[in-house]
């Protein structure tokens, strides 16, 4: 039986590119195929105008203040499309600069502020004076359990939503809240790179079964063999963040 | 000075230790006389300097060897780029008092180094390589690698020598008010583009519209032109095109050179091209040039040759662009093989190993002739994980942390198949892994030629 194909869309992946989220792409295809799914990745390059009327989920990913400030501009400009999808409830996976986007706007070093998408009722700020955030992080989060990675990133960001997790090494949002990422309707926000989805397999799931349940696709996931996947997460954790060992420990008996 | 003499103090234990040190006298003798390199850069005449992202290194020693035809130099070696292996290249060629025998100096300095050295160096040449990412949680974004160049830049008075092919050299060359000189290869060499590769700078750094490219040679290097506005690959002044296994430089106004290319790959024949044409820039005649070329020896893991049980080769990786070009090597090599890939996440080889993921490993999954794959050092899980998304089979993929034992599972493996090893590793397992292969070099010439399989 030919079922129809899940589309996830790259949005301007020439631009924001900076944190290998090619990476998460091929996770999530790989991952959808490996069970049995068709599968469409739309690569949106910058002269093209998304149609967010035929994704099932769409990533945005980093990309310098530089290349943030085209792809912004591009948003906004169908930007009303974009809210009424996500209103209706297309995912969207948005990490870091593309995470920054979604709200309303962002603030430069130079005091400069960036208008944002305004999906997400949401701020950030990069001041001269603070450091950049910066090193591995470790995330707990309620729906999928311990999230491991890496950030980098000058802006604060505050908002009136509901975290992705707790952080429980790091800096997350904005280094002091404890708060790290976004959730809202299905949209998942994350300073978390790494890339983000590789060693994070219950994450890379869930948002497929949000995506799977917008594209009318039956949401049931069969489990996979993550063997390396959780061995790296393991190894990851010892080497670099003990402390959030036990936290990864109890999980995995959980499981 | 007190910081000099305990420098060279250092260094002669050390040497009596039989061992070689490229940064740790300079280190010391920085702290105690923070004016070292100030100190030295007076009784220079003239320091040539090498940074951009890639093949540094290289390219240093390339041009270092050309020089050293003609007067004694000083260079640091070994990719010892900082502030402190810099001070140890000048301690080393310095008396106990300070003073330098030799007036030229030949110099590797890293990106965010130069606006802290540029001052207090009579710079009087400098060469960019290429900007590509590089380390990205060392050295910010792109942009603040660029704005560090700038810096350095303008506080000498040097005429650049610069990649045109590169338009994020370019960009420095018309940002910087200073002479520049360019060089590139020859147009009709360039490539309509392969595969979906990664790629920086694909937007005009002057007016942000996109780059137009009519051909690549690798990463962002290639024939560009601005969609918006006047930015554009310029004419280089010193071109070069492969022929063989010779690179032709040709000079405007000169006959053409054959160079040797000590080194495979396109990537270094970029840095005989650049090591050239700094030559060149400085005034050293063909016979320096063709001389330094022939005496150049290359630096450890630039594809250096172990013949054991099995040939293997040692490969540095430590960013997409430059590890893609390793992986074209690798593949395009027609013999069965194993590869053994050591990643560690030090200081040194940068914290984030996202990069793994921003380089083309799915050209392995695609070789019919790749037996398997060893994954090591402290990431060799991320490693592993990252061939498996590649598309590899999970049979093919072993998981082995420590170095050592990889690697000789890696050659047992090869020797066994008759497969040749590549060794891929980031730059601290660099000189664990050529110590581990050069005395397993030694205990294997110990044994005498009726031991030696044949594994042809």
């Amino acid at each position: 039986m030919r079922r129809k194909a899940l589309c996830i869309a790259h949005l301007y992946p020439e631009l924001l590119n900076l944190y290998a989220d090619r990476g998460n792409i091929a996770v999530l295809q790989r991952r959808l195929e490996w069970r049995g799914f068709e599968v469409e990745v739309v690569r949106v390059t910058h002269s093209e105008t998304p149609q967010f009327s035929r994704y099932h989920l769409v990533l945005l990913g980093g990309g310098s203040d530089r290349e943030q400030a085209i792809v912004a501009e591009k948003l906004r400009a169908c930007a009303p499309e974009f809210r009424s999808a996500v209103q209706n409830g297309l995912p969207v996976l948005a990490i870091c600069g593309g995470y920054q986007l979604l709200g309303e706007y962002y603030q430069l070093p130079s005091g400069e502020k960036v208008p944002g998408l305004g999906l997400v009722d949401m701020v950030t700020e990069a001041r001269p004076d603070a450091p950049r955030l910066i090193g591995n992080i470790a995330v707990w989060s309620e729906e999928v359990g311990v999230i491991v990675g890496f950030e980098n990133h000058g802006g604060r960001t505050r908002h009136g939503h509901r975290p992705l997790g707790r952080v429980l090494h790091g800096h997350g949002n904005d280094g002091v809240s404890g708060q790290e990422g976004l959730r809202h309707l299905n949209i998942w926000g994350t300073y978390v790179h790494g890339p983000l989805l590789p060693k994070n397999p219950a994450l890379a799931d869930a948002v497929l079964r949000d995506a799977l349940g917008y594209a009318h696709l039956p949401e049931q996931l069969e489990p996979l063999n993550d063997r390396l996947e959780q061995e790296a997460r393991t190894a990851f954790v010892s080497l670099r963040m003990e402390d959030v060992a036990p936290m990864l420990r109890t999980e995995a008996e959980l499981r | 000075m007190l910081g000099i003499w305990i420098g060279k103090l250092i260094l002669w234990v050390l040497r009596l230790g039989g061992r070689d040190a490229t940064s740790l006298p300079g280190k010391v003798a920085l702290r105690i006389s923070p004016g070292l390199i100030r100190h030295f850069g007076r009784q220079v005449k003239q320091v040539i300097a090498v940074t951009g992202t890639n093949g540094k290194t290289t390219t240093t020693s390339l041009l270092a060897s050309m020089v050293a035809e003609r007067e004694p130099v000083v260079t640091n070696h070994k990719g010892a780029n900082l502030a402190q292996g810099i001070a140890t290249a000048f301690l080393r060629s310095s008396s106990w008092t300070g003073r330098l025998r030799t007036i030229t100096a030949v110099l590797e300095i890293d990106e965010a180094t130069l606006p802290a050295v540029a001052s207090d160096l009579p710079i009087g040449v400098l060469v960019v390589t290429n900007v590509f990412r590089d380390q990205l949680d060392r050295y910010g974004e792109l942009d603040g690698t660029l704005a560090k160049l700038l810096d350095g830049i303008r506080k000498t008075q040097a005429t650049l020598v610069l990649n045109g092919d590169d338009p994020l050299c370019r960009y420095l060359g018309l940002r910087s008010a200073r002479n520049a000189v360019y060089y590139g290869m020859s147009r009709e060499t360039a490539r309509s583009p392969r595969r979906e590769q990664m790629r920086d700078g694909q937007f005009c750094l002057m007016c942000g519209r996109p780059l137009r490219y009519d051909g690549f040679w690798y990463g962002q290097l290639g024939l560009y032109a601005c969609e918006g506005c006047d930015f554009v690959r310029p004419h280089p002044a010193f071109q070069g095109a492969l022929e063989g296994g010779f690179l032709r430089f040709a000079e405007e106004g000169l006959p053409a050179l054959l160079l040797d290319l000590p080194v495979s790959g396109l990537y270094n024949a970029y840095n005989v091209l650049a090591a050239a044409s700094a030559a060149r820039a400085i005034g050293l005649p063909a016979e320096a040039i063709h001389a330094g070329l022939r005496a150049y020896q290359p630096p450890e893991g630039r594809m250096q040759r172990f013949y054991l049980e099995a040939p293997v080769t040692l490969h540095l990786i430590k960013n997409p662009t430059g590890c893609d070009s390793v992986l074209d090597t690798v593949v395009s090599d027609g013999r069965h093989k194993v590869l053994v890939i050591g990643i560690n996440d030090l200081a040194a080889d940068g914290r984030d190993v996202s990069w793994l993921w921003d380089a083309d490993f799915e050209l392995l999954a695609e070789d019919p002739r790749l037996t398997s794959v060893v994954t090591t050092g402290l990431r060799a899980h991320d490693m592993a994980l990252r061939l498996k998304y590649a598309g590899l089979l999970e049979a093919k993929i072993r998981v082995e942390p420590d170095l050592g034992a990889a690697l000789h599972e890696g050659l047992s493996q090869s020797s066994s198949t008759g497969a040749v090893m590549h060794a891929l590793v980031t730059y601290t397992l660099l000189h664990p892994a050529a110590r581990w292969l050069s005395e397993r070099r030694d205990e294997h010439a110990s044994q005498g030629p009726l031991y030696r399989t044949s594994v042809s």
